[in-house]
């Protein structure tokens, strides 16, 4: 319902309210820039901090609502809601609560950042692959948490569940017992509807008949713990109601499998009370698969390793075969530095009625390596965007079908374990004179040194009879495992790849394993005792045990699992600082729409702005005698000047209503305006001329706004000034980032402050915060304080006389107009250096590959 | 550098802060420069390991239920003069940090702390 619009109020007022407004929406905004960070992970930090910092920002943010809604005389009702809402939900996970949308099933074309707790982990890290990153991913449905609890309730189990992870003292059998029950559970009502409507949704979808993966996606799954293998997965399931219902319930019983249990005791998880979202992902008929690891974890870090069969990704995943591996240097242009194929003996493929097989892989592919040199780059170029994406090495999981298409099914953190090598150097020298039983065979995983007892392990079923402290040499790696991680002391298998669940785990872990030995169930015997050793020289077997570890083995408790609280608490700042309304003209630029704290803000500060340009364009009453004139500069930088009084000469101010509607720079009569503008026209440094972007930054513009590469800059939202003789606030959206000059400048330098803000950018997150970085050591040398986060740069300087403050202003100017297309240059850390250096000599020419030399 | 880190690694500091978050974080930045970490959420536990064996340096909160850093602060430097205690606080004013650096503290923080700078102050604690 809208609320009646009164009158408007004087304009001194009007223009009083307006200042009021970008007071707290400015204190605010700061006050985000330092919440982000202090939970940076760079400072140590309490819950007492979170509150108490969360509690001023709210009130702030309050504050701001408040003013604003004074301001536009309750014109936007509904920011208020938004704000409750988000408040809520920042609350929530302040008190350990979980709020979820209450959705039985969404699709991954609607799952936004902060449905985390909704879908899982890995439902959310493939909608965000597909939805922000715009690489190609499955269709896909996600059966949430809620679902899942509905699902439990339903079936009378929540008290059977929670007590099993309470006491933690349950059996296999009961386990087992559990198992049974859900497998035979029914499905709840509510969800039984959705699962229909989300089938013929999918099939309108796919065309053509389809079938589905159906996977685990439990609440922490490839958050910071892999849980890789933990969880059923099944695959090429028929797009058909029974089926899809049996597979859910199928995966959902293997949340209490007793290696999974295994892996959240060892991780301090309360099974009890862990959920499981289900995805069902489309299935890509694969000719061939594996995974990527955006770091090499044997070797360098600016190698990608890929690894690769035919068919289905299951055998590499599984260490099932010898794959073929690859490695390649990461770059704009990745270089191939090796290729080992592997004899892939045999490959899964999907069987048509539904299900897959294992089967040998034909004579003529088996020797054949399966990726091309094309395909291979393409595949490093997108492991390197989701390394950058997500800020964190990356094991991705990817297929290509039968028309050559990528398609990425899975991306998470490659965990790397600690090199315990080193600190085991004396106990490495010790074995240099023991006989070699094997050296620099097969692959090496995890880094260390382990003695033991070799016990070799021939069927799964041999693992519950593994002694404590044994070497454990298998003939493939199984996920399963995971239930001897805290008794092994190293892991030797003949089969197997690097990029494997078990892989993934011993590094989780920090057992020292190699695979791929080829014939280590050969070479060593049940019951000798050996020692590995695996360090950066390779790996090697000796002979004999080691007596005194010296404390080289009681490192293997694994550290991340202290992160965890630490990470639930930084999900508050999902809710306040992202930004996702961009654009003013956009019809998602609303209240319903804001989905974080900094949102809201953003709503006011452009709301706030085109309220006060309304009033002097529409020449409403209050405005009346205020001229809002578009300047008429030499550069195009489409500003419109709202004189609040003394801004513009005496001539030009007396033309007033009726006069041409334009001023030139040298008409401008406010104090810091002029400065500013003056900066921004100074010879050389405003750039017409396109900026050449690569592939990857003109598709990243694509998804936001592309109009860096263009030299038009008609923006469709205008630039505004509202000034007067000492004061201007400035806001400029230039392409897709956002600058803020506030400033006071008068005779007296108690009166005087400038702040400005600068946010956003078309090119990735990390040439924007080069630009941020580089901003920030130009306005230092002017003495300004400055916060930075991202690619959001908050400064601020005050107390400075007026001619200093005209310098500085002047600066500011050129450095706004200078930085505009800088991004998109700034292709390493080197060429900030080199741009501030130019840019205080007052050289301001632009140059692909500037800082390389 | 690798004899350095060498040398980190035998160093064994403890931290106690009632609130896990900051001791898992403590733990995680420390253990990743090659430190020996051990925590505790209480004073109490804190101070019966020490009895068991010396730390190089105590980290720990100021205001803890029971035995609070004060406390803490005067039973290491009875047992261990060497020992260095830095404190760190959320309820940082002059009166406490009046009152700790009487008591010998070596360093003290007000929270949220840079690690950076905590780890600084645990550097020069171990050179002295």
């Amino acid at each position: 319902m809208k609320r009646a619009v009164s009158p408007l109020p004087p304009f001194k007022e009007l223009f009083h309210k307006f200042r009021e407004v970008l007071a707290s929406h400015n204190k605010a905004v700061e006050m985000i820039a330092d919440m982000g960070e202090k939970l940076s992970g760079d400072y140590l930090f309490d819950v007492h901090y979170i509150e108490s910092a969360y509690a001023e920002l709210s009130t702030a943010v309050w504050g701001s609502i408040k003013s604003f809604d004074s301001f536009t005389r309750g014109r936007y009702p509904n920011l208020m809601d938004a704000f409750i809402r988000i408040d809520t939900r920042i609350s929530d996970t302040l008190a350990n609560k979980i709020s979820t949308s209450g959705e039985m099933i969404v699709f991954l074309e609607d799952t936004l950042w902060d449905m985390y707790y909704d879908v899982g982990g890995k439902n959310a890290g493939l909608a965000e692959v597909g939805n922000l990153l715009k690489l190609n991913v499955p269709e896909a449905f996600f059966v949430t948490t809620h679902a899942f609890d509905e699902f439990i309730a339903f079936n009378g189990l929540s008290q059977r569940v929670e007590t099993l992870g309470r006491t933690g003292r349950a059996s296999e059998t009961d386990y087992a017992a559990l198992r049974d029950t859900i497998s035979g559970s029914r499905i709840p009502p509510g969800l039984d509807d959705a699962f229909d409507k989300a089938i013929r949704k999918m099939r309108a979808k796919c065309r053509t008949f389809c079938s589905v993966a159906v996977r685990s996606s439990a609440e922490e799954e490839d958050g910071r713990l892999s849980f890789a293998g933990q969880f059923d997965t099944v695959l090429n399931v028929p797009l058909e109601g029974g089926a899809i219902r049996e597979a859910y319930k199928k995966v959902v019983a293997s949340l209490y499998s007793l290696h999974s249990i295994a892996y959240q005791r060892r991780f301090r998880y309360d099974a009890g009370k862990m959920k499981m979202a289900v995805g069902c992902v489309t299935m890509v008929d694969a000719v061939s698969s594996g995974v990527v690891y955006s770091v090499d974890p044997s070797g360098k870090k600016e190698n990608v390793l890929i690894s690769a069969n035919w068919g289905l990704g299951k055998t590499v995943v599984e260490g099932l075969v010898e794959a073929d591996i690859y490695r390649v240097k990461k770059g704009q242009v990745p270089q191939i530095l090796g290729t080992r194929c592997g004899n892939k003996e045999s490959m899964t493929v999907v069987l048509p009625g539904g299900g897959i097989d294992t089967i040998p892989t034909p004579n003529e592919l088996s020797g054949r390596p399966v990726l091309d040199s094309e395909v291979i780059v393409e595949l490093t170029l997108q492991a390197q965007s989701l390394e950058k994406h997500f800020r964190r090495p990356q094991d991705i999981e990817w297929a290509i079908d039968r028309d050559g298409r990528i398609f990425i099914l899975q991306s998470r953190e490659l965990r790397l374990g600690d090199d315990q090598s080193k600190k085991c150097a004396s106990v490495g020298e010790q074995l240099k004179s023991r006989p070699v039983l094997m050296r620099n065979k097969g692959i090496s995983v995890q880094k260390g040194i382990g003695s033991g007892t070799v016990y070799i392990v021939k069927t799964p079923g041999d693992i519950k009879d593994v002694p404590k402290g044994a070497i454990l040499v298998s003939k493939r790696d199984f996920s399963a495992f995971v239930r001897l991680m805290n008794d092994v002391s190293a892991i030797i298998t003949d089969v197997g790849t690097p990029t494997s669940h078990m892989a993934s785990i011993s590094r989780e872990f920090r057992i020292p394993t190699i695979v791929n030995t080829d014939d280590a169930t050969q070479l060593l015997r049940d019951g000798m005792e050996i020692t590995v050793n695996i360090d950066d020289e390779g790996s090697a077997v000796y002979e004999g045990l080691i007596d005194d570890m010296q404390g080289c083995s009681e490192e293997n408790a694994p550290s991340v699992t202290e992160g965890h609280e630490y990470l639930r608490k930084r999900y508050v700042l999902r809710h306040i600082s992202p930004l996702n309304l961009i654009e003013p003209l956009h019809d998602k630029f609303r209240p319903e729409e804001c989905k974080t704290m900094h949102d809201i803000l953003r709503f006011i500060h452009e709301k706030s702005i085109m309220e006060l340009v309304d009033c002097a364009r529409n020449k409403r009453a209050s405005l009346r005698g205020y001229a809002a004139v578009a300047l008429d500069l030499p550069i195009p930088a489409s500003i419109v000047l709202i004189d609040m009084g003394g801004a513009l000469d005496k001539g030009r101010a007396n033309a007033k209503n009726g006069a041409r509607k334009t001023a030139t720079a040298a008409e401008i009569a406010s104090i810091p305006l002029k400065a500013v503008i003056g900066g921004m026209m100074y010879p050389g440094a405003w750039h017409n001329e396109a900026v050449p972007l690569t592939m990857k930054d003109f598709f990243i513009s694509m998804t936001r706004i592309p109009d860096i590469h263009s030299t038009s800059m008609s923006s469709p939202v205008q630039n505004v000034a509202v000034a007067s003789n000492e004061y201007v606030n400035l806001s400029l959206k230039f392409g897709y980032h956002f600058n803020i000059v506030d400033c006071y400048c008068s005779e007296n330098p108690r009166n005087n402050h400038v702040y400005f803000r600068f946010s956003g950018g078309a090119t990735d997150i990390v040439q924007r915060s080069r630009r941020v970085q580089f901003i920030a050591l130009i306005l230092k040398e002017y003495g300004f304080t400055i916060w930075t986060t991202g690619d959001l740069l908050t400064a601020r300087v005050a107390n400075i006389g007026r001619v200093r403050m005209e310098q500085v202003l002047d600066q500011l100017g050129r450095l706004i107009a200078f930085v505009r297309k800088l991004d998109a240059l700034l292709r390493d850390d080197s060429a900030i250096e080199y741009y501030a250096q130019r840019f205080k000599e007052g050289n301001y020419e632009l140059m692909e590959g500037g800082g390389k030399e | 550098m690798e004899e350095q880190r060498r040398l980190e690694m035998s160093k064994k500091i403890m931290v106690i802060d009632d609130e896990k978050i900051v001791v898992d974080m403590a733990k995680m930045a420390l253990e990743h420069d090659g430190y020996v970490v051990e925590t505790f959420l209480n004073g109490e536990s804190a101070l019966a390991r020490l009895k068991e064996e010396a730390f190089d340096v105590v980290v720990t909160d100021f205001k803890m239920k029971g035995i609070d850093g004060m406390e803490v602060l005067r039973t290491v430097k009875e047992q261990y003069p060497k020992t260095k205690v830095i404190m760190i606080t959320a309820f940082a004013n002059l009166d406490t940090a009046i009152e700790a650096l009487r008591g010998d503290v070596f360093d003290f923080f007000p929270k949220p702390v840079k690690i950076k700078e905590l780890k600084a102050s645990i550097e020069r604690a171990l050179e002295q």
